[in-house]
């Protein structure tokens, strides 16, 4: 193996348990997003269009959507010949099987792949999060900076940053203190979960890490505090533009829905700056004589004949004739009947919606529903 | 079975009633069905019916094609055995021949010399349908002809299904013969081989005038047609693109239309096709047009039964109408004022 300056590890074995039904078979990072994409597309891209060429993706929970999907890579260009992408499960060695236990973990396990590409810097990744980065600038930024480590961090509006955490800097942005979702926050710069990691140092620590039995092998509890408890050199690279963690289904939900949004920072239209995906090839969207189509975005495969307002659509949705399709983010190939009326809801991919059914939640609540086939079998029945 | 057929398209056609749309492309690689090129019907057809070797015989700008085509990989014939071959024409003919050129054949017998399968498949790159040529090989082989010809409607859709040993022995006997293509066979009443016909009666348009290619295009809007043509089981590939879905904006009005990814659409659209990443801003009214890729078109344009090639700039307020008969056509990368307009 050739050596490679900068080697990411993107870690796409989340769970995603807020996220219910959709992550029932597949892991967060495959769920889809936006029309034609799985969230880890935005990671992928944005590593491809950074000029990052070698990545690991550390699977582990439900792979076999993320693991088919990923393939060799060709999707963002990552198919090469040295280097490109590589899949890492969770393995077993002679005594027994390793589980990645956390993101640390699932890193140190690793090594091995890492050494034989003798990285002078390594990127840690999470395939959770919508955004647009240039890891390239990030990288310039901590050799700028002469980090050991770089972590990303957003400003977050101040009520929320308790739910993050947090990293309180000095004015040259010299990380001096890492709060874990803090009660009381005393700055608003949160950790986006992405690292740039001197390798030399990064493998001292994982190693080091291992051998400490009250860890939990998370960069965020236990190697961040380590390296700050010995007074390494750790650097916050501010991030500014959209970034959103699609924890849970209202924020799916919103993160699709701010793709309507004219003046969003998110601009799936910027070709400078592609999301590559793996095209589904199918027919471009049929529009039918009785249908509306407003304020939406849809995918090819699809046909409307139905009203659809302010919504996302997905390669192969059908939208029957009567059908009213209001905020709402339908999923792939799922067949929505005529005269239903759906407002502000998720629909999971491949299902079937009958004709006549109504879907819409309370006037004051601001839940956004996911359907499921029970709820439309409670329906029928 | 399977793999005793091979297929041959023979994209060196010219039709001199479509030349607006091939300035800068053969006719194999004339945009159609806002995300396909003509090649792509046939050649998706062939792949379908699990033809692993396919030979492309291009002249004339064939740039985009090979552009289009690539390895082959969008039609899984990026093989390390058979897959795509490109053989273009090094040989400069005046007259225009029929379809499967017996001349330019000849350049690259070799391919015929190794390929491993008894029958070669002949079509043309022209011809929009959907079908499947495993039935063609099986009444071929059944029925003992020496020369299947496909037809549709009583007209000859000009593919032929041959033995590669008689069509070696038609290419070199090609100066004694006086046959020229394949064509020049069939139509000798004199010839000694024993020619079948086969019907086929599913979807099948033939593109050779910008009247048939607007027609075609045209009658794709009618549901009946397209899903006889784009079939799950059978689909058709071509060259992805990486484009986001369409955005359709609160002041759009899209009616009847088949809209390919990548657009933003701000006016209104009726009776259209529009390609990839094609844009149409506010006020503009685009009536039973076909629009190929990237086109930009400003505000407040009013169109009417015009084809508007890739990459034509539309300044805001053109006007331009043509008609179904003779719908107008804007070349390739024009940029078109308002003040200049019909």
């Amino acid at each position: 193996m050739g050596k490679k300056r900068c080697v990411a590890m993107l870690l796409a074995g989340g769970k995603g348990s807020r996220l219910n039904s959709l992550t029932k078979s597949l892991a967060k990072p495959a769920v889809p997003f936006g029309g034609k994409y799985r969230i880890i597309d935005f990671t992928l891209s944005n590593c491809t269009n950074s000029g990052i060429d070698t990545v690991g993706v550390l699977t582990q929970y439900q792979p076999l959507v993320l693991n088919s999907y990923i393939g060799i890579g060709s999707a963002w260009d990552l198919d090469r010949r040295n280097g490109g992408v590589t899949v890492l499960p969770p393995y077993s060695e002679s005594s027994e099987v390793k589980w990645y236990t956390g993101t640390a973990s699932a890193i140190y396990q690793n090594l091995t792949y890492l050494t034989q590409y003798e990285p002078e810097y390594v990127l840690i990744l999470s395939g959770d999060h919508i955004y647009k980065m240039n890891y390239e600038q990030m990288l310039d930024y901590h050799i700028e900076k002469g980090a050991d480590v770089t972590i990303s961090v957003i400003e977050v509006p101040w009520e929320e940053a308790s739910r993050f955490g947090i990293m309180n800097t000095n004015r040259d942005m010299e990380i001096v203190e890492f709060e874990e979702k803090p009660e009381d926050p005393k700055n608003n710069l949160a950790s986006m979960g992405i690292y740039i990691f001197t390798w030399s140092l990064l493998k001292e620590y994982l190693k080091k890490d291992n051998l400490d039995p009250n860890s939990n092998h998370d960069f965020g509890k236990d190697i961040i505090p380590m390296l700050l408890r010995e007074q390494k050199r750790l650097f916050a690279y501010p991030f500014k533009g959209y970034w959103k963690d699609v924890g849970t289904v209202k924020s799916l939900w919103e993160a699709n829905m701010d793709l309507l949004d004219e003046n969003c920072e998110l601009n799936l239209f910027d070709y400078s700056w592609r999301i590559y995906s793996v095209n589904p090839n199918q027919p471009p969207q049929y529009i039918s004589p009785g249908a509306e189509v407003i304020d939406s975005l849809i995918n090819e495969g699809c046909t409307v004949e139905g009203e659809v307002t302010r919504s996302v659509l997905f390669q192969g949705v059908s939208v029957g004739s009567g059908s009213f399709i209001r905020e709402t983010v339908v999923m792939p190939n799922t067949v929505i009947g005529q005269n239903v009326f759906i407002e502000k809801a998720i629909i999971p991919p491949n299902m079937r919606i009958p004709d006549g059914t109504v879907i819409q939640g309370s006037k004051e609540s601001e839940d956004i529903i996911l359907v499921s086939e029970e709820m439309l079998e409670e329906m029928i029945g | 079975m399977n793999k005793s057929l091979l297929g041959v398209i023979d994209a060196t056609t010219h039709h001199e009633g479509l030349e607006d749309l091939m300035t800068y492309r053969s006719l194999a690689a004339i945009p159609f069905a806002g995300r396909y090129r003509l090649i792509d019907f046939v050649l998706s057809n062939m792949v379908n019916s699990n033809i692993e070797s396919v030979a492309i015989f291009p002249k004339f700008q064939y740039r985009s094609l090979m552009d289009h085509l690539g390895s082959g990989k969008d039609w899984d014939l990026n093989r390390k055995r058979d897959g795509l071959f490109f053989f273009p024409s090094s040989i400069i003919e005046g007259i225009r021949r029929g379809i499967g050129s017996f001349n330019h054949f000849a350049a690259n017998i070799d391919y015929f010399y190794r390929s491993k399968q008894e029958y070669a498949l002949i079509a043309n790159c022209f011809t929009v349908c959907q079908m499947n040529f495993k039935p063609v090989l099986e009444k071929h082989i059944q029925s003992g002809c020496d020369i299947t010809e496909i037809y549709h409607g009583g007209k000859s859709m000009q593919m032929y299904l041959v033995k590669i040993s008689l069509l070696i022995e038609l290419i070199h006997m090609r100066e004694e013969t006086g046959y020229t293509c394949m064509s020049d066979v069939v139509s000798d009443i004199d010839h000694p081989y024993r020619l079948c016909f086969y019907e086929w009666n599913g979807y099948s348009m033939m593109i050779d005038s910008i009247q048939s290619y607007f027609a075609a295009s045209m009658e794709l809007l009618q549901p009946e047609i397209w899903k006889k043509l784009f079939l799950k089981e059978a689909p058709i590939y071509t060259k992805v693109k990486d484009e986001p879905p369409t955005r359709y904006s609160k002041e759009s009005s899209v009616r009847h239309s088949m809209i390919a990814n990548g657009c933003q659409m701000e006016g209104t659209v009726e009776n259209s096709i529009i390609s990839r990443a094609v844009s149409i801003g506010r006020g503009s009214i685009v009536k039973n047009c076909i629009i190929m890729q990237k086109t930009q078109i400003g505000e407040n344009c009013l169109l009417d039964s015009v084809i508007i090639d890739k990459d034509v700039r539309l300044e805001s307020g053109t006007v331009i109408t043509g008609s179904s008969s003779s719908p107008y056509v804007i070349q390739k990368g024009k940029r078109q004022g308002a003040l200049m307009s019909s």
